[in-house]
């Protein structure tokens, strides 16, 4: 049963792959992989992207009250200081 | 004068834990190793090595690792107790699978660790707060995450969850002591606990770059050793079955 779960779930996700979008980073416009996004209840459901990201609003240039762009960022990579502690 | 101690974390029978050994005094002196056994300790006292240890921790001894969120807590601690009174200034951990492939890695990774200006490198390092990180998603769930990083963190942004892979690491003595110091509130898996209580500590964390090339989470690249040295690795992860069988002729 565990078997056919994962050969079931590897199907599905390669299927998102191939039907799904590019996801581009809106920071860096780098293309971080593919996936299917769908819309269900509300929630948005991220299918098949293996990069971890962080949806944003995306500026846009023309105001419109009934039109709202959402897109993907990353963190850029972790360069804190060390910083003593007090 | 820097001085690394390789630890070496296993629950491999003791003819592999031979076999590792043999393969690891061939990249640094045996001084500088330390074996942490997750076993029984009568094996344990069967292994030819002068620096070993037990640790005995149910929280280690995970299946599904990060559904079960495994812990590396009890080996630091122990660790961090075998090194009371001792001169070792870094401390290189490692899984038994992960070996090392290029003589002079440890000099190496104290050179770039200075290069950083860092206390702590770790493999695949990223801030996962506010992502779609797996790890991450499954412990934001849980009460009181947000809560204990806020609990001790120096930063200015207490919120930041940082995530590396879990096989290999590479810390400044003080920084290593003061994290195996800190307890566990709750189980928090390996690889957001160990990288995000270093930084909420005050630590600096840098990923270990180029060489994530050769750390990978599965497969075995038992037949990739000769491979990854020329392609410049340091280390190389997974190597799950060389230990299994007498050694290649170096």
């Amino acid at each position: 049963m565990e078997r056919f779960k994962m050969v079931l779930r590897t199907l599905v996700v390669r299927a998102a792959r191939a039907l799904g979008s590019p996801v581009v980073d809106q920071r860096t416009g780098r293309v971080l992989g593919r996936a299917l996004i769908v819309s269900f209840r509300g929630k948005v459901h991220l299918i098949g992207l293996e990069a971890a990201v962080r949806p944003v609003f995306l500026p846009q240039e023309r105001l419109t009250y009934w039109k709202q762009e959402m897109g993907f960022t990353t963190h850029p990579a972790p360069d804190f200081p060390h910083e003593p502690r007090p | 004068m820097s001085r690394v101690l390789n630890v070496l974390l296993t629950h491999q029978p003791v003819a592999q834990m031979d076999r590792m050994l043999a393969w690891w005094r061939d990249y640094c002196p045996p001084e500088n190793v330390l074996i942490v056994f997750n076993g029984d300790e009568k094996l344990l006292a069967q292994l030819d090595h002068p620096h070993k240890t037990l640790v005995d921790d149910p929280r280690l001894r995970t299946v599904k690792h990060p559904r079960e969120r495994q812990s590396y807590t009890g080996v630091w601690r122990v660790v961090s107790r075998w090194l009371e009174g001792r001169d070792y200034t870094h401390v290189h951990f490692a899984e038994y699978d992960q070996l090392p492939v290029t003589p002079g890695f440890n000099e190496r990774q104290l050179t770039y660790l200075e290069e950083e200006r860092a206390d702590v490198l770790a493999f695949q390092l990223q801030r996962v707060d506010g992502t779609s990180q797996p790890h991450y998603l499954y412990h934001a769930a849980l009460p009181g995450f947000f809560k204990h990083w806020e609990s001790f963190s120096v930063r200015h942004d207490r919120r930041v969850v940082l995530s590396m892979f879990g096989s290999g690491s590479f810390w400044k003595r003080g920084a290593f002591d003061v994290t195996a110091a800190r307890t566990e509130p709750f189980p928090i898996y390996l690889e957001l606990y160990l990288p995000t209580t270093a930084h909420h500590l005050g630590y600096r964390l840098r990923d270990w770059g180029d060489q994530n090339r050769h750390i990978n989470s599965l497969g075995d690249f038992v037949d990739q050793i000769e491979h990854a040295r020329r392609d410049g690795a340091w280390t190389l992860h997974p190597v799950k079955t060389l230990w299994n069988q007498p050694l290649p002729t170096r």
